[in-house]
């Protein structure tokens, strides 16, 4: 399951647009993998690494 | 004016000089000050993308243009960061863009100019089935520490990533346009 798969478990009322805009998942192409690179949602909190676990 | 003569002589000096005709003999250069850009200092690159780049949904992802058409003053990375960092300081008009395709749906393709490892500029937002979009935006380059890299979200089900048909449509550009 992919990180963006996670956060969409955790929270399903997530759209798309919400991804462009308030919630940046990256991935720098360095063998690191996804990563969240910035999460501002006014209401939501950011998953803990337990959560993504 | 009808035409502008360069004469070169053998003291390595070259001047410019308009012809001796009558009328009008005058050749007027603008007052500002600034650096004379040539081609030769002007650095520019296109490469694309080789390959095709699997990517996770929802996720901004670094794609690895790793071919050169051309790299005019090496100041591109094509092996390991996959960016440019030019080291002539001004600004640049950076192209890119992505075909992407989905083993199910592909849904939506953002292409992104990225300065300095954050989002610089989005290209145009496709909601579309097996599409390309692409992205073209000014950037003003530093000529030491900035640099740009190119990156692209995908949204739909399946596995998502970008097409084979590299050479075509999964590109990114950059040239100097004019100096700081």
């Amino acid at each position: 399951m992919t990180l963006y798969e996670k956060i969409k478990a955790l929270y399903p009322q997530l759209e798309d647009k919400d991804f462009m805009d308030t919630i940046r998942l990256q991935n720098d192409s360095d063998g690191k993998g996804d990563y969240i690179a910035k999460w501002e949602h006014p209401t939501l909190a950011k998953p803990t690494q337990e959560q993504l676990a | 004016m009808s035409q502008v003569i360069i004469a070169g002589d053998t003291s390595g000096t070259i001047t410019l000089q308009a012809p001796a005709v009558s009328g009008s003999t005058t050749l007027t250069l603008p007052a500002a000050t600034g650096t004379v850009m040539v081609s030769g200092n002007m650095p520019a690159f296109s490469a694309y993308a080789n390959n095709s780049q699997t990517i996770s949904a929802g996720t901004f992802t670094k794609v690895q243009v790793n071919t050169e058409e051309f790299d005019t003053n090496s100041n591109y990375d094509n092996a390991t960061n996959y960016r440019f960092t030019p080291t002539v300081a001004g600004y640049y008009q950076v192209n890119g863009q992505t075909n992407a395709t989905s083993t199910s749906t592909l849904t939506r393709i953002i292409p992104a100019i990225y300065k300095n490892g954050s989002g610089y500029k989005y290209g145009t937002d496709i909601t579309a089935t097996d599409a390309r979009s692409s992205v073209s935006s000014l950037v003003y380059l530093n000529g030491s520490t900035d640099y740009i890299e190119y990156y692209v979200l995908l949204s739909g089900t399946g596995t998502l990533s970008t097409a084979i048909t590299a050479v075509l449509d999964n590109y990114f550009q950059a040239a100097m346009i004019r100096s700081a």
